[in-house]
């Protein structure tokens, strides 16, 4: 196989979407959660992410870290600091994040105005 | 003996965890070199790409009419991924064939789900041994499905005989609860067949028998 990597053959331009100032909002059982979570260490940020895959094309990706590398809006809701990664940031715009205390499926749920469908686990959406 | 001219596109991945992002979006377990199934929320196939390890890139094949659709799909799905697609399917001349076709310097060979792959570069002007009727005739006697003919963007994977590369237990892709369903209530619908002639509504018509997608009763 050529593989066209002697060459100078140009990548296919990736399509980058528009980057939007992102809104969002906690739920009052969620922001309990995170208190939980966090204690009185307001060091560490929630990152809140997408990544590609899952049932529907797009998995939410929440995580608590001190830093990231990558780039992000960093927001302030209710005392927590919230990162968004930018290249993500048009599929998270306006969502809700709520937490649902049940013995099965159970934790973090994440309602999406921008999602058009979502898989049975609400972890994926598209 | 021999190979025919497979209508192909060649894309050539580079980044970080190219394996586990295709992995993500298709139906097989992707953790080397495999054939796999790009399909929508529906299951429907959007391409079936042979994954392909090249040094620390990776190269996906798939069939040339598919390319547009599977470089949106894909390109949409890189969220500040360290990835890059590069078009080489100029570079390259792909055939399919038996695993004991004669092959120049510099071809990659690859198992496939369609038999052996050789990518080979187009330099060598190389031709291909078997007629499409060949061709033709090896895929009934041996139940291989092909694009356009069994395989296309109106069936799922497990109708047109792609069920082997439907991993039945790896984690979510795009139409995975589709399919993992249709498995667990017996209900996929069609089947692939091949049946001596004549056949009504065959997908592949041979000199004695044809292959059709066969309603499941």
């Amino acid at each position: 196989m050529d593989c066209g990597t002697c060459e100078t053959a140009p990548a296919i331009q990736v399509h980058a979407p528009d980057v939007v100032d992102v809104e969002l909002t906690l739920t009052e059982k969620a922001t309990d959660m995170l208190e939980d979570a966090f204690g009185d260490d307001r060091s560490h940020a929630l990152l809140v992410g997408v990544l590609s895959g899952g049932c529907s094309g797009y998995m939410y990706d929440l995580q608590i870290v001190e830093s990231t590398e990558t780039p992000c809006q960093e927001l302030n809701i209710k005392g927590f600091r919230v990162l968004v990664p930018t290249a993500s940031s048009h599929l998270l715009n306006g969502i809700e994040i709520d937490y649902v205390d049940r013995l099965m499926g159970g934790g973090f749920k994440i309602n999406n105005p921008n999602a058009s469908a979502s898989c049975g686990c609400g972890e994926s959406f598209s | 003996m021999g190979m025919v001219r497979h209508r192909a596109y060649t894309l050539l991945l580079q980044g970080d965890d190219i394996l586990p992002f295709i992995n993500g979006l298709s139906t097989n377990q992707v953790d080397g070199a495999c054939t796999t199934v790009f399909t929508n929320r529906a299951a429907k196939i959007v391409d079936v790409c042979e994954v392909i390890l090249v040094g620390s890139h990776v190269a996906l094949v798939g069939y040339e009419p598919s390319k547009s659709t599977v470089i949106a799909h894909l390109t949409e799905r890189i969220l500040g991924q360290s990835i890059s697609l590069t078009d080489i399917s100029e570079l390259n001349d792909v055939f399919i064939g038996t695993d004991d076709a004669t092959y120049p310097e510099g071809t990659t060979v690859h198992q496939s789900h369609f038999g052996t792959m050789y990518i080979i570069p187009v330099k060598h002007n190389w031709e291909a041994t078997w007629t499409e009727e060949d061709w033709t005739e090896h895929r009934i006697a041996n139940l291989i499905p092909y694009h356009g003919h069994e395989i296309t963007s109106k069936v799922h994977p497990l109708a047109c005989g792609l069920g082997d590369l439907v991993h039945p237990q790896k984690g979510c892709y795009i139409g995975q609860e589709v399919l993992t369903r249709m498995r667990s209530r017996g209900k996929q619908g069609h089947r692939l067949v091949k049946r001596s002639n004549p056949v009504e509504k065959a997908t592949t018509v041979g000199a004695t028998e044809s292959m059709v997608l066969e309603r499941i009763q």
